[in-house]
Formats: C-alpha cells, sequence, structure tokens
C-alpha cells in the first residue's frame, strides 16, 4: 500500500464499515440477536437468518493495526490468559474485562458461532466468551482434511449445518428460509468472484495491486460477503484498479521483485512492512491468507457446497497440500522469493513452517526466508531481529 | 484396535530434555509435551516403533505428525481425527467413520482384517486394566497411607507403555496385597487434594504435595483419571462401542460437554471426593488449558475450594518454584510438613 497512492475506493470503505458498525449497535438495541462468528465460517447462514454477524476476530486485527493489542491483553494476561495465547483472543477477553477500551467495546454476542477450520484457538476463546456472556455457543466442527477431497469430513459437516439451522430456529423462533440462502450464496459467491480477480491482478509487470493493499482492502469480503454491499465495494475497487492499469498507476514505485508471503501480515507494522519490500523493488504479490475467501457455491446443492468449500480451507488442510498450494501460487504469480511469517498468535500456520520453507526452496530454487514475530503484540516484534532474516533474503533476489 | 490387530500399543507422553535438535524444527513456543516427545524420536529414543497416530486434541497435535513425517518417517503414520464436539447426533456418526477409516488403515498395513472377536477380546483386555487402576486411585483416595499419590500415577502411566497382559497380572497381586494390608487408616492430618490439568507432569510435583501434607483424591488428568474412569460396552458393536466411549468421557480441555461443564465437574468431583483445596497444573504453552484456567479457578474459589494455578513442563524445569508455590498453599489450607 503506497501511502502517496490511496485508493479512492479506500473512502468507499471506511463508509460501508461504519454502516456495518452501525447496524451491528442497531441490532443490540432492537433485540436482533448479535451472532458472534469466526472468518472462515458460512456466514452466509447468518446472514440467510438475518441474525447479525459480528467477527470478534476483526475487533482483535483493529486493536492490533492501532497499536493497543498489548493495552487490551492487560486485563485478560492479569487473570492468567498467557502471553502465549492467540492476540486476538487476549484483545477479546481483555476487553471484556477492561473498564478502558481504546478501539471502542467489543459487541457483546447473544449466539456466538465457531468453525474450527482454521484453528483451536478459536472455539476456546469462543467457549470462554459463552461463559462470561452467558450466550449459547454453537461449534461448527471440521476435521483436518488430507490431500484429496474429503466425503467423510464432508458428510459431517452438512449434518452439523442442519443442526445447526435447527439451532438458529430454535434461537429465534423462526423457520430458516432458504430461499434467502440462495440469495446470500449467490451475493457471496460473486463478492469472491470479483476479489479473486482483484488479487490476481498482483500478477500482472509492473502491479497495479499487492498483498499489503489487499489486507487494507479485505474487511468486505470477511465480514460482508453474502450482501450486495461487499459486490459493489468490489466492482468499484475493481474498477479502480482497471483505471490505474489504464494509466500505469503501480503498487509500488519501481517492481522489480515479486514476493510471496504467508501468512497474516503482523498488522501493528503492517506500514513497515509495506515500505521495507517497496524499498527495495519488492512487490508482496500473494499470500494463502488473502486468497482464503474463494469460495464458489453450488446453488442447487446450497448446503453441501457450504461444506465443501468451507471444509477444504487451505487452513484446515495437511502439510503437502499447503505446501503445494504455496507453490502454486508462486507459479501462478510468478515469484522471485517467498517469506513464510511464523506468528507466534497462529500454532497451525506456524509449525511445520520451517520444514516447509526447506521443502518449498528444494522444489523450487527460490530463495526464502522464516522470521519470527506476532501479528498482533508489539512486545513479541523485533525490528532487528526481522531485520536479520529479510536482509540476507533481500541479498538473494538477482 | 491396535491391541487387536496384533501390534504393541505405546502411549508417548514426552521423553528427552534434549531439545537442540527438535528446537530446529519446532519452535519453542510449543509446549513441552509435543517438543520433548519430538525430541525423544530424534535422538533415537522411540526407534522400536512402526508406526505413529496422534490424535486431534489440540492445533499443536493437529500440526505434529506431518511434521514428525517430514523430518522422522514411519512406516504407518495416521491422525486420529477426533470430533470436537460430543454433544450432537452427527459426533457419532463422524467419529464411526473415522474409527473405520484408522481400522482399515491398520487392516491394510498388518495385510488382514481385524476380526470383531479380535476386538473384544482386547477390549474386555483394557477394560480389566481400567477397572483394576480404577480400583487402585478408590484404595488410594480412602486409605492415603496405603502408597503415595506417585506411586499411583506411576502405576497408571506404567499401563500406557508396558503390555497389558504384564500390568494386569502386576496389578491383580499387587492389589490383592493391598487389600490384605491391616492397617488402612488414614494418614493423620493429610489434606485430600483435587489436581486439574491436561498432563500430569512431572511427578515430582506429587512429591512436594505429600512432603507438605497432601493427597490427590481426584484429577481429570489425560495420564490419569480420564484414562481410566469408562469402560468400553462388550455388549454392541466394538466399533460402535470404542465411539461410545470416547463421546462420553469426562470433559476436558480438549472437548468440553455441553451437558456436564468442566468446571462444574470438577467442583463436583471435589466435593465428592471431599478435598480440601484444588492445584490446577498448566503446562507451559498448552492453550487449552490456558482458556480454561482462569474460570475453573473462579469456579473453585465459588464453591469455597482454596485453589491455586501452577505451571509445568516436562523435563523439569522450574520445579524450584513449583514446590515453593505448593508449599505456602499447604501452609494456607492448614496442611503443613509431615
Amino acid at each position: 500500500m503506497s501511502a502517496k497512492n490511496t485508493f479512492k475506493t479506500a473512502e468507499l470503505m471506511k463508509e460501508i464499515m461504519k454502516k456495518y458498525n452501525e447496524t451491528g449497535l442497531r441490532a443490540k438495541e432492537e433485540g436482533r440477536p448479535v451472532a458472534w462468528v469466526t472468518a472462515v465460517f458460512p456466514v452466509e447462514l447468518i446472514y440467510a437468518a438475518g441474525l447479525f454477524p459480528y467477527y470478534p476476530e476483526n475487533f482483535g486485527a483493529v486493536a492490533a493495526a492501532r497499536k493497543v493489542a498489548h493495552e487490551l491483553s492487560a486485563a485478560a494476561e492479569g487473570r492468567g490468559y498467557a502471553s502465549d495465547l492467540c492476540g486476538y483472543a487476549r484483545c477479546g477477553i481483555g476487553d471484556a474485562y477492561s473498564e478502558e477500551h481504546p478501539v471502542g467495546k467489543i459487541l457483546e454476542p447473544d449466539l456466538l458461532f465457531c468453525c474450527n477450520t482454521q484453528c483451536g484457538s478459536l472455539p476456546k476463546w469462543f467457549e470462554v466468551a459463552s461463559r462470561l456472556y452467558d450466550a449459547p455457543y454453537f461449534l461448527l466442527d471440521s476435521p483436518r482434511v488430507g490431500l484429496e477431497t474429503d466425503h467423510l469430513c464432508i458428510e459431517y459437516f452438512i449434518e452439523q449445518l442442519h443442526e445447526m439451522i435447527k439451532f438458529i430456529e430454535k434461537q429465534t423462533g423462526e423457520t430458516f428460509d432458504y430461499d434467502r440462502l440462495t440469495e446470500v450464496l449467490s451475493l457471496s459467491s460473486e463478492a469472491c468472484r470479483l476479489w479473486n480477480e482483484i488479487l490476481d491482478t498482483a500478477a500482472l509487470k509492473p502491479a497495479p495491486f499487492g498483498f499489503f493493499d489487499a489486507c487494507f482492502h479485505m474487511a468486505p469480503i470477511v465480514t460482508l460477503r453474502g450482501t450486495q454491499a461487499a459486490v459493489d465495494y468490489y466492482r468499484a475497487l475493481k474498477e479502480e484498479i482497471d483505471e490505474r492499469i489504464e494509466k500505469g498507476i503501480t503498487a509500488i514505485p519501481e517492481e522489480r521483485h515479486k514476493i510471496y508471503f504467508d501468512h497474516i501480515p503482523c498488522w501493528p507494522k503492517l506500514r513497515w512492512f509495506s515500505e521495507l519490500f517497496a524499498s527495495r523493488g519488492a512487490l508482496v504479490v500473494a499470500s494463502q491468507y488473502t486468497h482464503s475467501w474463494a469460495y464458489s457455491f453450488d446453488l442447487d446443492r446450497p448446503l453441501e457446497s457450504l461444506a465443501e468449500n468451507y471444509t477444504h480451507e487451505f487452513v484446515n488442510r495437511c502439510f503437502e497440500y499447503r505446501v503445494n498450494r504455496k507453490i502454486s501460487f508462486m507459479n501462478k504469480y510468478d515469484v522471485d522469493g517467498f517469506v513464510l511469517f511464523s506468528n507466534r498468535s497462529c500454532k497451525p500456520n506456524a509449525f511445520g513452517l520451517y520444514a516447509k520453507s526447506k521443502l518449498i526452496r528444494e522444489k523450487t530454487g527460490l530463495p526464502g526466508a522464516v522470521f519470527e514475530a506476532d501479528m498482533a503484540d508489539l512486545r513479541l516484534f523485533s525490528e532487528d531481529q526481522v531485520l536479520a532474516k529479510l536482509e540476507p533474503f533481500f541479498e538473494q533476489l538477482k | 484396535m491396535l491391541h487387536a490387530a496384533g501390534f504393541f500399543p505405546y502411549g508417548i507422553v514426552g521423553g528427552s530434555t534434549n531439545l537442540e535438535e527438535a528446537n530446529a524444527h519446532l519452535q519453542a513456543w510449543a509446549c513441552s509435551h509435543s517438543r520433548s516427545s519430538l525430541a525423544r524420536a530424534l535422538e533415537g529414543g522411540l526407534d522400536f516403533l512402526d508406526g505413529l497416530i496422534i490424535p486431534h486434541t489440540c492445533d499443536t497435535m493437529r500440526m505434529l505428525l506431518d511434521l514428525w513425517a517430514q523430518i522422522h518417517p514411519l512406516p504407518y503414520m495416521e491422525n486420529f481425527r477426533l470430533p470436537r464436539q460430543v454433544n450432537r447426533s452427527s459426533a457419532r456418526r463422524y467419529l464411526l467413520g473415522e474409527l473405520t477409516r484408522i481400522k482399515e488403515g491398520l487392516e491394510e498395513y498388518r495385510g488382514a482384517p481385524i476380526k470383531n472377536e479380535e476386538l473384544i477380546r482386547s477390549i474386555e483386555l483394557y477394560n480389566q486394566n481400567r477397572k483394576m487402576l480404577r480400583k487402585l486411585n478408590n484404595l488410594h483416595s480412602r486409605y492415603p497411607g496405603l502408597f503415595s499419590s506417585r506411586q499411583l500415577y506411576t502405576v497408571i502411566n506404567a499401563s500406557m507403555i508396558m503390555p497389558r497382559e504384564e500390568v494386569n497380572r502386576l496389578l491383580q497381586v499387587s492389589l490383592e496385597q493391598l487389600e490384605e494390608k491391616e492397617n488402612k487408616e488414614a494418614k493423620n492430618g493429610h489434606m485430600p487434594l483435587l489436581m486439574s490439568g491436561t498432563l500430569l507432569e512431572p511427578f515430582e510435583v506429587l512429591d512436594y504435595i505429600e512432603e507438605f501434607g497432601g493427597t490427590v483424591v481426584a484429577d481429570d488428568f489425560q495420564n490419569g483419571y480420564r484414562y481410566i474412569e469408562a469402560d468400553v460396552s462388550t455388549a454392541e458393536d466394538p466399533l460402535e462401542a470404542l465411539a461410545e466411549r470416547q463421546l462420553n468421557r469426562i470433559p476436558s480441555a480438549a472437548f468440553d460437554v455441553e451437558y456436564n461443564p468442566r468446571r462444574h465437574f470438577l467442583t463436583g468431583m471435589a466435593k465428592e471426593k471431599k478435598a480440601t483445596g484444588a492445584i490446577l497444573l498448566h503446562l507451559t504453552f498448552c492453550e487449552p488449558e490456558n482458556f480454561d484456567g482462569y474460570d475453573n479457578l473462579k469456579a473453585m474459589q465459588a464453591e469455597g475450594f482454596p485453589a491455586i494455578r501452577i505451571e509445568s513442563q516436562f523435563g523439569g524445569t522450574g520445579l524450584g518454584q513449583a514446590r515453593t508455590r505448593i508449599h505456602a498453599f499447604m501452609e494456607m489450607i492448614g496442611g503443613g510438613s509431615r
């Protein structure tokens, strides 16, 4: 994200996210249930049921980006939630116990829905929150999937979607509207299609858009997929990017290298990283993270299609699948090297990363680096240590 | 299932303190259980294994098998993808499918089907083992003077690594001898305690509890009571019975149970066993346990049980601090050194 080249669509995002937050507050006032959900969750069902989906992970990411994660964590850490737990979870739990709310108060849930494709931290955090706010909790369980399509897992997930719909009906007292679900799925597919078209433009040489831009523009695909607002937003962004391509406006001034990056960015240092890479003529072009929201639903088989998409998400896949997928991104975007972030907050992404790095280097011959830090907590970030890993990496770029 | 297939099931609970080589592969903020287990494999301490199955109880376990397969492969490696919710009917159907998948994989590796009679014979052997361990556990909580808490948990843990036939034979002899003992009186002034956590380790904490006048009479450790509390029915289809047991086990950090939340289960157990306090053991970097810790502590205290949380690690680091804290706690609840 170039500071001088801010997208004008960014203003539109601020507007729609403001509207989204206001809707949440209004839902509380009007007694419409606020449902906590996780980022990789079939939120389409929540929208179809007319509940307001709230993303406590986003709350954590916002706190992280505003560099206050460690302050919010204090109230959680004082109660024994250790500083090695997921930074988002510490922000959420900390906020619940805090008098001060530097990024506003987390929206309290009436219901909690969690899917564990991403990790096991989210279910534990949601269990804590369910006790804290005395609100019913539903876990959508997705066993890990290997290289092949896993029918056992899909069938289990479909059965749970039926259980979840019954749970929602019981909580709301209203019959679930499958026609509405079809509409929501169609909007979600369209937003995902546009989002991935946008991400693809990073392959152009030079590119108008990169990973750090994607981090900035991803809020609607996480939060609002399934609504018209997300579709409209990404249409506008795509138009602006097309315009930039025409005018020759690029993401960074002199793009000499393309870099693959995993996974979540280091939020409080987003600008620092983006400027560091840009100063070396390196554009970070792709990450599995921003490509997570690439769903495509079959409207004739809504629940089956939801199960297929969400259980087979990359975060829920085996070592080999994830290495292959990283390499396929590296090929698609024709990168010159890769940087992997061993994120203290995210064990499922960090554990095995050194073996993955070695294997990718062997298979592709590309230079790569692994650095240690945290996506949220600045106390776990050392500029010197990160540079000590990245400087030799930059040296290797031809 | 492994026993029925003719394999020797060996439970890995850590084992190495030389973590240097493991640290190159697994970050230092992974729990010491995973690191010391992997380290043990890397230094050749597990070379007798033909295979490895890792159950998905947390993110670390979920990631460990694939990493292990990369750096120290074994002929047979498999994930046991446990359902993480155990309350709804979907969990049962799925678990049965997963058990069937694992059974078929074992049959392929073995080169012959696992017969129902074989499964039932093994289930009976394991039930017998657990039944005797429960008896031992009851004797310990009723007559703390008979043998120490450390001895109890040493026997339970031995059951994970010794041939069950042999363990059962030894247990039978020991139980007979213990029951014949005349002096089964409780130790004077010994304080009955509840312990809770993922894994009970290191066993030195049991020595400290004993030293300052305590006896562990209840726990929910995976290498403690949770391991022995429930049997597998022999009256139904063996796989269904195995699934049934898994779904009905007592709650833990990895599997909370909606109708029996862990914190209420713990306070209930403390009441039933007349515990005078609780020590919650948090294996450093164990995420599931950490997320439960505060609410468990509060629940204990709300029910009038003095309770503390203590951090522990495989390999015995930080033992001095654990001893000091246990000492202070025991003094607070009215115990003292013998």
